[in-house]
């Protein structure tokens, strides 16, 4: 199968999460969406590791590892960005990110 | 001796230095006229010193001392003095009317208390200024008097500064004069950009001014010409000198009608080794004057401002001169005479004196009736019998009735623009114009003299005759007036006097004339008598017209003499014309300017301070806090950034 498909599906995949970044507006659907872009990015590592593999014939695992550290990574920034969350929905009674623009002038 | 001539000018500075310095007390008589006297004696005495040594053959040009004044760079302007036999005649004239009239002010000032003593230091500086016009030696130094002058003619005119029209006229006269002295400026200008020096010596030695492209020759001459029109008031710019009458009679007489309006010409006769390399300059030269000479000869017609008849004649007079310098260039061109020149100069002299002594009379019949307006005088013959016979005297000799000195000068020069008339047609016209000048101002010199001072008074006014510190210039006045004409007799001839200052001209051929030569010159020409018949016309129209009782004189108001008589009241209009000028294209002109300052450049400045405070505020829009607009801005950046890379670098051949 070649590694076009991959890169295509990636990134059709981080086309989508992007969007649901920039066009939702409940706050917690944009965390999701952030969550695709970096699973595209991760489906990306990983499919660069395995055609490295396949083209040189060394195994090399260090895309499978970029991609479970990225992982964990977003678990941790899921964790800071849901506490960030709660802590505007209990100033602002909401989570629409319309609303939400104290970095206005 | 003739080194001594820079003190000529110290005197009068001096004498101004200390009426208007001194504390009043010590000033003495008529606050200062006691040093006035003092210092236009000295610099009299010095003069007629220079003339003396002039007359016997002395001159100081090429050869006389300078100072050097200003060192720029490799270039110095040294200032220095120049007597020939044209400053000689112009010193006579400056000299003797400048010391007649500030004797004559101790009289005529009496009544001006408070102020006497400015009127005094003001004329010693004009006297001082203008013995420095005369005698330097370039035309730099001559530039600066020449502004000087100007300056303290603006001065005396304004002297009755809290009047309107005073204060008018001496702005008009500054401004007026203004124009023509840069114009002189401009010539000067072209002459130093060629040529690199000033001074007379370098510019009228054979070859002086070669460097100088022909073109640029006549224009330079043209222009410098252009100053003499400004100061001796010839046609455009002739209207000033009228309106200067606001000024004290004794500033007319002395600046307006004998020294500083001669300057022009003097101006013309000195730049006249340049301007006989340019023959189209000198045309312009006599077009102009002879212009000058009829339309004002034809305004004092109607005046009835007894200055102003004299003004307007002051006017025509000088046309006459500068008319004889036009057409005299031309003969020396030609023919290698110098008939005109010395004609003109002769004019000048002459004119000096007899329209100094016209303008004293006049102030002395102001000083008595206390009016300008010659409509309400009348029979002033038996209430001022000295004034009355002087100003008869001088009304002769303007004129032009033999003996006297208008006479001679006025016939030598219309003789001399007759025999131009040969090289060029336009100088019969141009004569022509002359010869009927010369019947007007017979005409109108004699209507004011009998509106003035014969009949019956046509008002009621207490007149007397003027105190003898008055009477006593009139007279000596008179006495030059009748007799100043024979020194085209003198020595060898006023002529060949004059003719040794033109000695380096290449194209001079000396004439030599005997007593004999000049007197049947002028007595079996044809058209001495024609003229002089023109003028006894012209005084017999007057008598009849304005002394002998019954003539009508309403007819001149009527058909088509009642509209030229308006339009001549209007002065040709030429005032008029200038006003509606100014009126309607300068200051449409102005509001324009004004407009485009006001909106545009100040819309500029004030546009670029509205974009600093307000940009931000168009800026600020785009911090609207929402963090998807910013992703998205983000998100689109990237996207420009690698069309960019990918497609536009390759393209571009990266």
């Amino acid at each position: 199968m070649p590694i076009e498909y991959w890169l295509v599906f990636s990134s059709l995949l981080f086309a989508i999460g992007a969007y649901g970044v920039l066009s939702r507006k409940n706050a917690i659907v944009v965390l999701m969406s952030i969550e695709i872009m970096l699973n595209a990015a991760n489906i990306n590592l990983v499919a660069f590791s395995s055609y490295h593999t396949a083209l040189h014939g060394v195994p090399d695992a260090s895309g499978q590892v970029f991609a479970l550290f990225s992982i964990a990574v977003a678990a941790a920034e899921v964790a800071v960005g849901l506490a960030i969350i709660l802590s505007v929905y209990r100033g602002y009674q909401t989570i629409d990110v319309d609303k939400i623009n104290i970095l206005r002038w | 001796m003739l080194e001594y001539a820079w003190l000529i000018p110290v005197f009068p500075f001096v004498a101004f230095i200390l009426i208007g310095l001194l504390p009043r007390r010590t000033l003495g008589w008529e606050d200062g006229a006691g040093y006035a006297i003092v210092g236009a004696g000295g610099a009299l005495i010095i003069s007629m010193l220079m003339i003396w040594e002039v007359i016997n053959g002395r001159t100081l040009t090429i050869d006389a001392p300078s100072t050097e004044w200003l060192v720029i760079g490799g270039f110095s302007i040294r200032f220095g003095i120049w007597i020939d036999q044209l400053t000689a005649v112009m010193l006579v004239v400056v000299s003797i009317v400048g010391t007649l009239v500030v004797i004559y002010s101790g009289g005529y000032m009496h009544e001006e208390a408070e102020r006497r003593r400015r009127y005094y230091a003001e004329i010693m500086l004009f006297i001082s200024v203008m013995y420095g016009l005369v005698i330097a030696n370039n035309y730099l130094e001559m530039f600066i008097f020449w502004e000087l002058v100007g300056l303290c003619s603006y001065l005396l005119i304004g002297f009755w500064y809290e009047k309107p029209s005073a204060a008018s006229a001496a702005k008009r006269a500054f401004i007026v004069t203004r124009v023509g002295d840069i114009m002189f400026m401009a010539g000067i200008i072209i002459l130093l950009k060629y040529v690199g020096a000033l001074d007379f010596a370098t510019l009228f030695a054979s070859g002086g001014v070669s460097a100088v492209p022909q073109d640029m020759l006549t224009l330079s001459t043209a222009l410098i010409f252009g100053g003499a029109i400004g100061k001796s008031a010839q046609f455009p710019l002739h209207e000033w000198l009228p309106d200067a009458m606001e000024g004290p009679t004794t500033v007319s007489a002395l600046i307006h009608a004998a020294t500083m309006v001669n300057a022009g010409v003097y101006l013309t006769a000195r730049t006249y080794p340049l301007l006989v390399q340019t023959p189209d300059s000198l045309l312009f030269v006599a077009v102009i004057g002879g212009i000058t000479a009829l339309l004002a000869a034809t305004v004092a017609l109607v005046a009835t401002d007894i200055k102003r008849v004299l003004a307007y004649s002051t006017v025509s007079q000088l046309g006459y001169m500068i008319l004889g310098l036009g057409a005299g260039g031309w003969l020396l061109i030609k023919s290698g005479s110098t008939a005109g020149y010395s004609a003109a100069l002769f004019h000048l002299m002459n004119h000096g004196f007899f329209k100094a002594l016209l303008f004293l009379c006049a102030g002395s019949v102001i000083h008595s009736v206390g009016t300008n307006n010659m409509r309400v005088m009348g029979g002033l013959r038996k209430k001022m019998p000295i004034t009355s016979i002087t100003m008869l005297i001088g009304a002769l000799a303007i004129a032009g009735i033999p003996p006297l000195s208008g006479f001679w000068s006025k016939d030598e020069v219309l003789s001399s623009v007759y025999h131009a008339g040969q090289f060029d047609s336009v100088f019969l016209l141009l004569w022509f114009m002359g010869v009927a000048t010369a019947f007007l101002t017979a005409f109108y010199m004699f209507r004011m003299w009998f509106m003035t001072f014969s009949g019956e008074p046509r008002s009621e006014y207490h007149a007397h005759e003027s105190p003898r510190i008055m009477t006593v210039p009139l007279m000596i006045l008179a006495g030059l007036a009748a007799v100043s004409g024979f020194v085209l007799f003198m020595g060898e001839g006023f002529k060949l006097f004059l003719e040794r200052s033109l000695e380096g001209l290449p194209m001079l051929v000396p004439e030599h004339e005997s007593f004999a030569d000049i007197a049947s010159n002028v007595f079996t020409d044809v058209f001495t008598y024609l003229v002089l018949g023109l003028v006894v016309a012209g005084v017999l129209i007057a008598y009849r017209i304005y002394h002998m009782p019954g003539f009508d004189r309403s007819v001149f108001a009527r058909g088509f003499s009642g509209r030229m008589q308006k339009v001549l009241e209007n002065r040709w209009y030429i005032s008029k014309f200038y006003d509606d000028f100014a009126l309607t294209v300068w200051y449409g002109f102005s509001l324009i300017a004004d407009k485009f300052d006001r909106y545009v450049i100040d819309g500029i400045v004030n546009g670029f301070a509205y974009l600093g405070a307000n940009l931000g505020g168009v800026i600020r829009k785009a911090q609207s806090g929402n963090v998807q607009r910013y992703a998205s801005l983000i998100v689109l950046g990237i996207v420009l950034l690698l069309i960019f890379v990918v497609y536009i670098l390759p393209w571009g051949g990266l």
